[in-house]
């Protein structure tokens, strides 16, 4: 460590921070993205879109109370249902604690679901649940530079190790399966908001925003109070000489890519959904029957002919057969894929407006 | 016969049918449950015993497995048993683990190395006979809403039926977070009787032994609470119907329609009251006629008779007459007003749902 300069002092404790926003407007924007799929579904699946709903409100609910706990609020009312949710505290508290429960209620719904998805991933032995420290940083670990260099190193591990879990994930495997349906679960309940046929107003990632913004700008001084917390804590690791600081952060890192990965196989199978509805009959069905069976017949084939990509492999054609086949139906079934008059006769006329040309051109020329 | 024909000999003059429900496919969850935990547990037992890294744990040891696979079964069985105060969920499990050894022993396999195969086989089997009898038994239940009466039907083997009036029930509906996301709930339609209406039950009790090895003391206290509840079996409620709220709200029309209202029960108080104004108009007339009868045969007996009777006569009925004209009037008075407050309520109300909406 060099010393304590301005970088150290002002800039760095700021440099995870950064990185946890960019994360997490990623994230809104997945966020974003289901909510437009969810909403164009809705009026075809409406249990899912509830399900979805209860999800969201179940997690909402949840932080809400967790804030009212944490601020010693107490509970006296907690309600839930599939499109309303409401706590109340036994004692109303104002100033920090109304603020902190707020915090709970606004920022929660975000990162709980991530943080179940985490807990499963322990117990999973996923690794890359631990802080990186490159060794051509050392010296410089506490500067703006260092900090987010550890920071990206961490998330970069942990990334590397848990998509190489999930394109390695055994579907056969009950842990392995169970994992993947609390993504899906979870990913579809990361604050989708209300959305439905009762809509009374715009929920979407605007709104978000403009909560967080309002609750910051309600009382900027709770906000100064945070930074300076921050700022003596990460003071503290530096004076310590420990990454204690760097380390919270990475663990939303962390938190949030779970939650993108959740968000994007969410919206897959919601786009899958969204794109069978245009199948007409029960030809609509054979995606979601080409899921399981291709991967139940490739890992029986593996079983026979062992391959070190056995794994892998499957979980590709599974993939790949399932977009085949659904293209393949949506070309046969439906005129998704045609044009609104033949190519033939176009070619046609094409071929004789260039003959006519060709004539008009030699005139002039004579 | 057909099903339809007979349906419809049942029915009574004049009524007809609003709604034919059965069940939701997932209103029997909790049945449906015990036999989705038997399928998973299966599943993950033959994956450990037979895949898993964990696999030498079991090895060579039959028994081994059988005992591990009962054990949870029963465990879950009497922690759902607890939870749910039903016993009958522990002795189904132990009803499956107890067959599975008996169905072991007469194959005689206990010896051979058919535990891992056959357990995951044997409880996924288990499963689906246990998912087609929750079928069949959702299926055996048929309400039927009509407009005279609620008829709730059910039983495979033994057919239970019950009919209830709209008149005196009061409807009490439940709708779980499955059935809020599938549109389903369970309407109870509650009797004076007590149909529809079941108890809780909270019991303590504590004691005390005290005293050494040649006197002892024992002392027992408890005590009951006891709760009535809108609950009750499958047969005697509309359980799990789609779509829950339209049902709701039709079953609440069809009551406020039979229950007579408090306009209604002023207005039927009315009618009484006029009722017997006439009839003792209709008896004073009576007396008048016979009196005036009377009166003209004197007459043609004694024509020169003063004519004081005849006044006497009107004197003594007359205030009667008037008297009894007099409360038609009034009552009649009294019957315009309400019609036409009633007719200012309505027009209120009107307006409010047209604010509203």
């Amino acid at each position: 460590m060099e010393g304590y300069s301005i970088d150290i002092v002002i800039f760095a404790p700021l440099a995870p921070i950064l990185g946890v926003l960019l994360f997490w407007f990623i994230q809104l924007l997945f966020i974003q993205s289901e909510k437009y799929l969810l909403e164009k579904i809705s009026h075809k699946h409406e249990p899912l879109c509830r399900f979805t709903n209860f999800l969201g409100i179940l997690f909402q609910t949840i932080c809400h109370a967790m804030g009212y706990t944490v601020t010693k609020s107490g509970i006296s009312d907690f309600f839930i249902s599939v499109d309303y949710g409401k706590v109340s505290p036994k004692k109303e508290r104002t100033g920090l604690f109304e603020w902190i429960a707020n915090v709970f209620l606004f920022i929660g719904p975000f990162f709980i679901p991530a943080f179940l998805l985490l807990i499963s991933l322990i117990f999973l032995k996923v690794e890359g649940l631990e802080l990186v420290i490159p060794s051509h940083i050392i010296g410089t670990e506490y500067s703006f530079g260092g900090q987010i260099t550890i920071f990206g190193s961490s998330l970069y591990n942990f990334s590397e190790k848990f998509y190489g879990f999930l394109i390695n994930i055994d579907l056969l495997h009950p842990g392995h399966f169970g994992f993947l349906l609390l993504l899906i679960f979870l990913g579809m309940g990361i604050r989708p908001s209300y959305i439905g046929e009762k809509k009374h107003e715009k929920v979407d990632m605007l709104y978000d925003l403009k909560n967080i913004w309002s609750l910051i700008s309600f009382k900027p001084l709770y906000i100064i109070i945070l930074f300076i917390l921050a700022y003596l804590f990460f003071h503290l690791s530096v004076l310590l000489n420990q990454f204690w600081y760097v380390e919270l952060f990475s663990i939303f890192g962390w938190l949030s890519i779970i939650s993108i990965t959740a968000l994007i196989i969410a919206d897959a199978i919601i786009l899958l959904i969204k794109i069978t509805d245009k199948i007409p009959g029960k030809s609509r069905f054979i995606p979601y029957i080409t899921i399981p069976s291709t991967y139940v017949l490739t890992r029986m084939f593996f079983f026979y002919f062992p391959s070190d990509f056995t794994k892998i492999a499957s979980l590709s054609i599974m993939i790949l057969s399932t977009i085949l086949i659904t293209f393949l139906i949506l070309k046969y079934k439906t005129k998704k894929f045609n044009t609104k008059t033949g190519m033939k006769p176009l070619r046609g006329k094409d071929d004789e407006e260039k003959k006519g040309k060709r004539r008009i051109s030699r005139k002039r020329t004579d | 016969m057909t099903k339809k024909k007979k349906e419809k000999e049942e029915f009574l003059e004049n009524e007809l049918i609003e709604k034919s429900l059965s069940p939701h496919p997932l209103s029997f969850m909790k049945l449906q449950s015990l036999c989705l935990f038997l399928i998973i547990w299966g599943v993950v037992l033959g994956w450990l015993v037979n895949f898993s890294e964990y696999k030498t744990l079991f090895s060579g040891n039959e028994w081994f497995i059988l005992l591990a696979w009962g054990l949870v079964l029963l465990l879950v069985g009497v922690i759902a048993s607890l939870i749910v105060i039903r016993w009958t969920i522990f002795f189904l499990y132990l009803g499956v683990f107890v067959s599975a050894i008996a169905f072991m022993i007469w194959q005689n396999w206990l010896n051979k190395d058919v535990a891992p195969v056959f357990i995951p086989f044997y409880s996924v089997a288990v499963s689906i006979i246990g998912f087609l009898i929750v079928e069949i038994y959702r299926r055996s239940h048929q309400y039927i809403i009509t407009n005279l009466r609620i008829i709730l039907m059910s039983g495979f083997l033994t057919k239970t039926e019950l009919s209830i009036r709209y008149d005196k029930i009061t409807v009490f509906g439940k709708q779980g977070i499955l059935g809020q996301i599938f549109n389903f709930g369970t309407i109870i339609p509650i009797t004076q009787s007590g149909l529809g209406l079941g108890t809780d039950q909270t019991l303590a009790a504590g004691g005390l032994m005290l005293g050494g090895k040649k006197a002892k003391l024992l002392g027992i206290a408890g005590g009951g609470k006891e709760v009535q509840t809108p609950r009750t079996r499958s047969s005697f409620e509309l359980h799990g119907v789609h779509p829950y709220r339209e049902i709701k709200n039709l079953i609440e029309k069809l009551v406020q329609e039979s229950v007579p209202t408090a306009y209604h029960q002023e207005q039927v108080a009315f009618q009484k009251q006029q009722v017997d104004l006439q009839k003792q108009m209709r008896d004073l007339l009576k007396i008048q006629t016979k009196e005036t009868n009377k009166k003209s045969a004197q007459d043609a007996e004694m024509p020169d008779e003063p004519e004081d009777e005849e006044e006497e006569l009107e004197e003594y009925v007359e205030p009667e007459q008037n008297n009894v004209q007099k409360q038609m009037k009034e009552l009649l008075k009294k019957q315009s007003e309400l019609k036409e407050t009633e007719k200012i309520e309505e027009e209120n109300e009107d307006e409010n749902v047209e604010e509203k909406s």
